[in-house]
């Protein structure tokens, strides 16, 4: 009987939400909210030296960032010696390649990036649930149809994770925040070999 | 530029690149991005060895050094050391080439580039439009602006969106001697 209560515990638990399995308890709703304030600075120019490491690849580059207007982001991609490699354009609930390579040039890999680089600008959103544990708040937020928590710590955002069947697909860290500048940046996918890593210059 | 200017540079230009053996200069990086408000400034050493082994070293704000020997390009991004068989990638070898021959000045070629000769500011100005449509796709031209003495002062290469990397040179020293260990990474 004890064994079948730990093993129905277990079941409940594996099939338990993201937030449920590491402690939070639900709080009220709010409808739109700021999520990530990072990327938020029209005057500022976001550039960071990025480090992909990619299927046993590695590969650096410089990362831009500009916050344009509301809801408007572009972002370009360049070698050290500044070739563009991608340039993309997020606008409300538009996405444009300016560029990308040819050889990169693949539906697949635009989706990744797609995806990884709209849920590290976005900066409000309609929030589905928020949860709370001590001083930690994790919002739930869908971006383009997958499930996304925000983790602030004292009002700070340290972590995105997209997450799929309550477990964790890919998870953002953001540290060595400075004037609302997170100085680094790391950027990890659990079910594909990819990391991309970021420091501001 | 008269035409008799035109050939008068491209003489000089051609007497240099062939009595450079080796060079080492300081270089600054600008990137310019028309949506950001500052270019992202870079910069670092170069060192060049005859017939075309060339390291750019760059040390600000981040450490990075490229360099390109035996057709590969040897790469150390911090302490992350990986190669590229250039032979393999058209561009990259074409790249390779130009910025060796950028470095000299020795870029023309009238089969691979439509060259333009222009005055500015007393130095000269020679823009060199890639004819390769694949390469123009990555850089639609560089301009060099070189010395009174015929030597490369700035290389800008500019990218079809307008986009654009400007290297500047100084503190040049020619044939000194610089060893493979130079060339190292």
């Amino acid at each position: 009987m004890r064994i079948l209560l730990i093993s129905i515990s277990f079941l409940l638990l594996g099939c338990a939400s993201y937030p449920t399995k590491n402690g939070f308890v639900p709080t009220a709703t709010i409808e739109r909210a700021n999520i990530n304030s990072y990327f938020s600075d029209t005057t500022k120019d976001y550039v960071y030296k990025a480090k992909i490491d990619a299927f046993d690849k590695n590969f650096g580059g410089i990362l831009a960032i500009k916050k344009l207007g509301n809801m408007h982001h572009r972002l370009i991609f360049t070698t050290e010696m500044g070739n563009t490699i991608f340039d993309f354009t997020f606008k409300e609930e538009e996405f444009k390649v300016n560029k990308i390579l040819k050889d990169l040039d693949r539906k697949i890999l635009i989706n990744i990036l797609k995806r990884d680089f709209c849920a590290l600008i976005l900066e409000n959103s309609k929030i589905d649930k928020i949860f709370q544990k001590e001083s930690k708040t994790l919002k739930k937020v869908s971006i383009l149809d997958k499930k996304h928590f925000y983790l602030s710590e004292n009002g700070q955002l340290s972590k995105i994770s997209r997450t799929s069947n309550g477990k964790e697909k890919v998870v953002f860290s953001f540290s060595e925040i400075n004037d609302d500048i997170a100085e680094t940046i790391e950027i990890i996918h659990r079910n594909i070999n990819l990391k991309i890593a970021l420091s501001a210059i | 530029m008269s035409v008799s200017d035109a050939i008068t540079l491209r003489t000089k230009v051609k007497e240099v690149a062939a009595k450079t053996e080796t060079v080492r200069s300081d270089f600054t990086q600008y990137k310019h991005i028309d949506f950001l408000s500052n270019d992202i400034e870079s910069s670092g050493q170069l060192a060049f060895k005859a017939p075309d082994m060339v390291k750019w070293e760059y040390t600000k704000p981040f450490a990075y050094s490229i360099v390109f020997k035996n057709k590969t390009l040897y790469i150390d991004d911090a302490g992350n050391k990986s190669n590229i068989d250039v032979g393999s990638s058209k561009i990259f070898e074409q790249l390779n080439e130009l910025i060796t021959a950028s470095i000299r000045g020795d870029m023309f070629d009238e089969e691979q580039f439509s060259i333009s000769y222009f005055t500015k500011g007393g130095k000269s100005l020679v823009h060199f439009l890639p004819k390769d449509e694949q390469f123009s796709e990555f850089i639609q031209v560089f301009h060099l602006t070189f010395n009174a003495k015929g030597e490369v002062d700035e290389v800008k290469m500019i990218e079809p969106s307008g986009d654009y990397t400007k290297i500047i040179f100084a503190n040049r020293s020619l044939n000194q001697p610089l060893s493979d260990a130079d060339f190292a990474n």
